[in-house]
């Protein structure tokens, strides 16, 4: 397997509007923040990653659209208007798949994890099972801001069964050793901010491992 | 085609507080779904028929005495039972606590889903996953993924919809809700009804009287809200299950069928079964009995469904009475004695689809 373009989005609340207004000429119809946000960072991986194929779209987050639902059903609330088709709330890390195959992408399939912070190796796993379906798999952990001057999260890369110019090559490692401890939060960023190194990168979550190898 | 098995099943429904009870309920009259107070509207819905109260209790009590059920029925050891990793596949996880508790009460979905996994009295990894109305499918091809790679051997899978007034609502602001009952692929058919259910499932890779023979995802993007009318992407998913199960269309003995009386995405359906096969199977809607569960709707319809055909029949389609010739299609209860291989349909919101090929063993 083969990772492409490490994708690390940070967008303040405050300028969250603005930067969806300017990648999608608007904001999206029936998409809440949270898929939005997700949707924002997967664009800007598969604009970096660039082909075509089969594509799955497979994100986690510890916290999912929870801030979002509030904040949606509160202004409603205040508003004294019925709340928001919920489903749409509580499904929203679904529906970014779906809007990216509303734009030509060839998407056959989507899923979004909750997941324990240390569980993050388990999405390259599981993209791998869904090579089965799928050319290329993306994959990102996206989380809204909880605290005043943090930055909306939306992290992504792209998985390919089949070497691709550019990527590197991404191997489970069943018996870690120095493989430095990394989070849902961090996993991405690390591979973003190691892409281009001639040394191996090996990551750790729980008792599992990832490595990443410049491919020749 | 996989090497896992359905080693065990539970349920908690409208039709009863176990399977053995939903299922002696299921062959006899139809119930009419009750109005749903609770959920803050005149619609009707289908509950389980548990105490009334807390609604974090209410849930754990729910799930400890499905937990019991299952675990009697899975037969494991007691070491093995409670290092099994769970699979929880929801569209609305604990968004129900919000009606007694506000924000306060309403848990990230992983926390919730761990606290579920601990009335199962299991303490593996927890995964959670939404794909909308797939949701449990879902997490049941993550539990496949596991086996395959011999991660485990048994895991844990869960389907969980609690009753809550948002999703209600939700559905009704869309208009996707009959007012009356749920009549799968009816001609006065006229929407969907609501229900809760937790299914669960042990999925193993030791032998059992039912194979998982494949498992396919598909993506029907037409609409955020509904399948496209031609059905085409619906039938392409079919035809994948098929093919990876190596099946043709005429070993198809059964069709379990999304429908749950949706004007429209029954009709996607139903040309999507005329598309990939020459003369329909038998079909069955469990829609009609147990509710549109949403994410509990896969585990949930395949309990029921499997706990059906050993008892030797194919259960009656409940709310169903008249043709709708646009559709073609007649579900009805059978002899379910030779039914051997069962096509099990699931779609929801965002377009997603899946189909599971499910074989007799032996």
């Amino acid at each position: 397997m083969y990772l492409l373009a490490p994708t690390v989005v940070r967008v303040a609340p405050e300028d969250f509007p603005a930067r969806i207004r300017a990648r999608f000429a608007a904001e999206l119809r029936r998409a809440g923040r949270f898929a939005q946000l997700g949707l924002l960072g997967a664009q800007a991986c598969l604009d970096a990653a660039g082909g075509n194929g089969p594509l799955g779209v497979l994100w986690a987050t510890g916290m999912g659209s929870l801030h979002a639902t509030r904040a949606a059903l509160d202004e409603d609330l205040k508003r004294g208007e019925p709340a928001m088709p919920f489903a749409f709330v509580a499904t929203q890390p679904h529906l970014a798949g779906a809007l990216l195959a509303q734009r030509s992408y060839p998407v056959t399939r989507t899923a979004c994890l909750y997941l324990a912070p240390g569980a993050w190796t388990s999405l390259p796993q599981l993209a791998q099972h869904w090579f089965d379906e799928c050319e290329r798999v993306l994959v990102g952990w996206v989380e809204e801001s909880d605290a005043a001057g943090a930055a909306h999260r939306s992290d992504w890369c792209l998985l390919h069964k089949t070497l691709v110019p550019g990527a590197v090559r991404c191997e489970r490692v069943r018996r870690p050793q120095n493989a430095a401890a990394a989070t849902g939060e961090d996993w991405i960023p690390r591979i973003a901010a190691w892409h281009g190194s001639a040394d191996a990168l090996v990551l750790r979550g729980g008792e599992d491992a990832w490595s990443f190898t410049p491919d020749g | 085609m996989t090497g896992a098995f359905v080693r065990a099943t539970a349920l908690a429904s409208a039709l009863g507080p176990d399977l053995d009870s939903a299922v002696e309920r299921l062959a006899g009259a139809p119930a009419a779904p009750l109005l749903n107070t609770k959920t803050g509207g005149a619609w009707p819905y289908f509950p389980i028929p548990a105490a009334e109260g807390d609604w974090r209790r209410r849930t754990e009590a729910i799930a400890r005495s499905v937990a019991e059920d299952l675990r009697r029925k899975a037969a494991l050891a007691p070491a093995q039972w409670a290092n099994l990793p769970c699979i929880v596949g929801s569209s609305s996880f604990s968004v129900g606590a919000w009606d007694d508790g506000g924000w306060a009460a309403i848990e990230p979905s992983f926390e919730f889903s761990r606290r579920l996994a601990q009335a199962f009295g299991v303490h593996g990894p927890v995964t959670a996953v939404s794909t909308t109305c797939t949701s449990g499918l879902a997490a049941l091809d993550i539990a496949l993924g596991l086996i395959a790679e011999r991660e485990f051997l048994d895991v844990l899978v869960l389907g969980v919809e609690f009753c809550n007034r948002l999703t209600v609502a939700g559905f009704a602001g869309l208009q996707l809700l009959s007012a009356k009952a749920a009549r799968p692929c009816d001609r006065d058919r006229d929407g969907l009804v609501l229900g809760e259910a937790l299914g669960a499932m042990l999925v193993s890779a030791t032998p059992a009287p039912w194979r998982i023979a494949a498992l396919a995802a598909g993506m029907d993007a037409a609409s955020i809200t509904g399948p496209s009318p031609d059905g085409a992407a619906t039938a392409k998913t079919m035809r994948a299950a098929m093919g990876r199960a190596q099946w043709e269309s005429t070993a198809v003995d059964l069709i379990k069928l999304q429908s749950g009386g949706g004007p429209l995405t029954d009709l996607a359906e139903a040309r999507a079964v005329r598309e990939v096969f020459a003369s329909a199977p038998k079909s069955v809607s469990l829609k009609g009995a147990l509710g549109h569960t949403l994410g509990a709707s896969g585990p949930a319809e395949l309990a029921l469904l499997l706990a059906s055909l050993a008892r030797g029949h194919v259960p009656a389609t409940w709310g169903f009475a008249t043709q709708d010739d646009d559709l073609g299609l007649a579900p009805s209860g059978s002899d379910g004695a030779g039914v051997r291989r069962v096509l099990f349909n699931l779609s929801g919101f965002g377009g997603s689809l899946m189909s599971l090929a499910l074989e007799k063993a032996g």
